[in-house]
């Protein structure tokens, strides 16, 4: 599990099928003070979370195959969750 | 899932037989410097080697995926540790002022 902040998205016609119709953010991770800790990583956000928003990361690749509805997916990164306080 | 921009292909002569056919990619990886446009060359973190079954060109932006997860799209067990899962047409990244 992952902190991080919502800084971009990132758009893409030719991607594993498992990403069709999914929106992929751009995140920044964060330490519990709220300041960057890390390079910045993509994730599918089923929850469409704003912009600069705090969110919570799985990197659970087995749950993102079922979210997704393709066993055969590569993909970990997902939001999971938007943070209100921390 | 990571982004980083294509700088190279490997090719390989002799290869277990799983990766008959395959395409690798060498990648930099796209940190805040990069995605923001502010260093348009070389990453200062180490270039991993990709799988690649899209078709992503040099100068490409794509996403890639490291880990276990990079075999499941392979029916059969397969040595692998980094796979290609979306090339990018566009991107944008706007870390906060003094973020």
């Amino acid at each position: 599990m992952l902190l991080a902040r919502i800084d971009g998205f990132a758009t893409a016609t030719i991607a594993h099928p498992s990403l069709r119709g999914q929106k992929i953010v751009l995140c920044t991770p964060v330490d519990e003070h709220g300041h960057d800790a890390g390079s910045p990583f993509a994730a599918v956000d089923p929850m469409g979370a704003g912009r600069h928003a705090k969110v919570f990361i799985t990197t659970d690749g087995s749950w993102t195959q079922g979210t997704v509805h393709d066993d055969t997916s590569p993909i970990r990164n997902q939001v999971i969750g938007i943070i209100d306080s921390l | 899932m990571k982004p980083g921009r294509v700088i190279g292909t490997v090719t390989l002569s002799q290869a277990a037989p799983q990766f008959r056919g395959a395409r690798w990619l060498v990648v930099s990886p796209m940190g805040r410097e990069e995605l923001t446009g502010k260093n348009a060359g070389l990453s200062r973190e180490s270039t991993p080697v990709v799988y690649d079954n899209m078709g992503a060109g040099l100068g490409d932006e794509i996403l890639y995926v490291e880990g276990a997860e990079a075999t499941q799209p392979f029916k059969d067990p397969i040595p692998l540790d980094a796979i290609s899962v979306a090339i990018m047409d566009h991107h944008c990244y706007q870390p906060p002022e003094g973020g």
